[in-house]
């Protein structure tokens, strides 16, 4: 669901503005999600989208075959293949680039419209690529974190990239030159039901909102990354902050 | 998860960290996963519907194949972070066996998904550059039953018993950095007696 709602750009911009009006009530990581207050009240709203959304993405996953899921993925994979093109070359990452164009290209007709992932067979490496990871490969590295109503988690950098992306976007521009919802709607269910194995890992969290933030953007760091981010500072978990109960302060 | 299983989450892990040492502490990190982990897949994959209707007996092979391979006391200090601090040993080490019960369950759930086609697959990725006995990182690359891969990474460092993992890395998902930002609170908030009262009790139910 990399594809972004005119309808949504509207409702979204309405709901910054109002964020911006000062709903600070929380902060539990003031330079990541300075507006926290307001990220927690559009959790609140898609949570509540989910009641609606879950049944389906449940009664789609058991009646849909894996082999049919696998194809569906392969689909709106190679959808992305143009965004993943422009943001490759925008990165200088220009034999990146060629491969992806020869990946759809083999698995547009080849590979039945994309269902059949003929190109991996071949060997072609897949890549995945967006305007926020080639913004944050240009040196904009921290964004605010910002929770996308429907969409779900991102940052303000990402929401940005996402929106521009989304022009070119075969499923973006379904939405923005012929308002056709269907293939976004499809592609939101799918991607749901990828994600029910982790529902109850999020609902008993002691706090499911900073849950999501948290492996929301360490995965979004693996992207950037390419696949290869640094590993965390261990030794800065231990030393700082963990003292042996006779070297603890005050005690 | 049946009553069963729930009993059996609450049994003592003290024998655990005796078992293969002997035979862990010759071999570089990216054999011992090879071994393990590959094994434990084939292993279920194998036997998918005894292990489907015993989930027992699957923690049991999680039991005694994976955790000898991890250092869950030092992964529990991380977790705990300033939170652990003036808390005293015992109380760690309950809190550690707490994050033990916790880890099995949930690997064997993951398994189980997995390992429901039978075309899963463990790839584990060749070792890059030298062993760093302070963190050495072994990459795998696990095939989904929809389609993709999951990259899962392994922290490893060496101890006083050989090479040990202290943290799993899920495409690019820390378990011990998202577990720690959901305990240092909770412990704050609540106190480590109760953070160790709802990890022991911690099963999850899955309402459709």
């Amino acid at each position: 669901m990399r594809n972004s709602l005119s309808l949504i750009t509207a409702a979204l911009l309405g709901l910054l503005l109002s964020a911006c009006a000062g709903m600070q009530s929380q902060q539990s990581d003031s330079e990541i999600d300075p507006w926290e207050g307001f990220n927690r009240k559009v959790y609140a709203f898609n949570t509540g989208m989910d009641k609606v959304v879950r049944p389906i993405a449940v009664g789609y996953d058991k009646v849909m075959p894996d082999e049919f899921q696998r194809g569906v993925g392969n689909f709106f994979r190679n959808l992305d293949a143009p965004v993943t093109f422009v943001n490759l070359l925008l990165q200088g990452k220009f034999t990146h680039g060629a491969e992806t164009l020869g990946r759809f290209l083999v698995n547009s007709t080849v590979g039945l419209l994309g269902f059949v992932d003929v190109a991996m067979k071949m060997g072609i490496p897949y890549y995945n690529e967006d305007l926020g990871q080639t913004l944050a490969a240009w040196g904009y590295q921290d964004s605010r974190y910002l929770m996308l109503p429907i969409l779900g988690p991102s940052t303000f950098r990402d929401g940005v990239g996402r929106l521009a992306d989304s022009y070119y976007h075969p499923v973006g521009r379904a939405i923005h030159n012929r308002s056709e919802y269907g293939y976004w709607i499809f592609r939101g269910i799918d991607q749901r039901a990828r994600f029910l194995i982790q529902d109850a890992e999020i609902e008993q969290a002691y706090d499911p909102y900073i849950l999501l933030r948290d492996v929301w953007l360490q995965n979004r760091q693996y992207q950037i990354y390419d696949g290869d981010p640094p590993l965390a500072d261990y030794d800065l978990y231990l030393e700082e902050d963990y003292a042996e109960p006779d070297a603890g302060p005050g005690e | 998860m049946n009553l069963l299983s729930k009993a059996l989450l609450s049994v003592p892990v003290c024998i655990l960290s005796f078992n293969l040492q002997a035979d862990t502490a010759a071999k570089d990190p990216a054999s011992l996963i090879e071994g393990s982990i590959s094994n434990i897949f084939t292993q279920v994959i194998e036997n998918y519907e005894h292990y489907k209707s015993d989930p027992a007996a699957l923690q049991t092979l999680v039991r005694t194949d994976l955790i000898p391979l991890l250092d869950v006391p030092y992964s529990a200090r991380l977790i705990l972070g300033r939170a652990g601090r003036g808390i005293p040993r015992e109380k760690v080490d309950a809190f550690a066996e707490a994050v033990v019960n916790l880890l099995i369950d949930r690997y064997s759930q993951g398994l189980l998904h997995f390992s429901e086609s039978e075309s899963v697959k463990v790839t584990v990725l060749p070792q890059r550059g030298a062993l760093n006995e302070k963190l050495t990182r072994v990459r795998t690359r696990v095939s989904l039953p929809k389609g993709g891969e999951a990259p899962i990474d392994y922290a490893f460092h060496k101890t006083a018993n050989g090479w040990q993992a202290f943290d799993v890395i899920v495409e690019g998902i820390s378990y011990v950095t998202t577990f720690r930002n959901q305990i240092m609170p909770e412990v704050q908030a609540n106190g480590i007696d109760s953070v160790i009262a709802r990890l022991n009790a911690g099963d999850l139910e899955l309402t459709d």
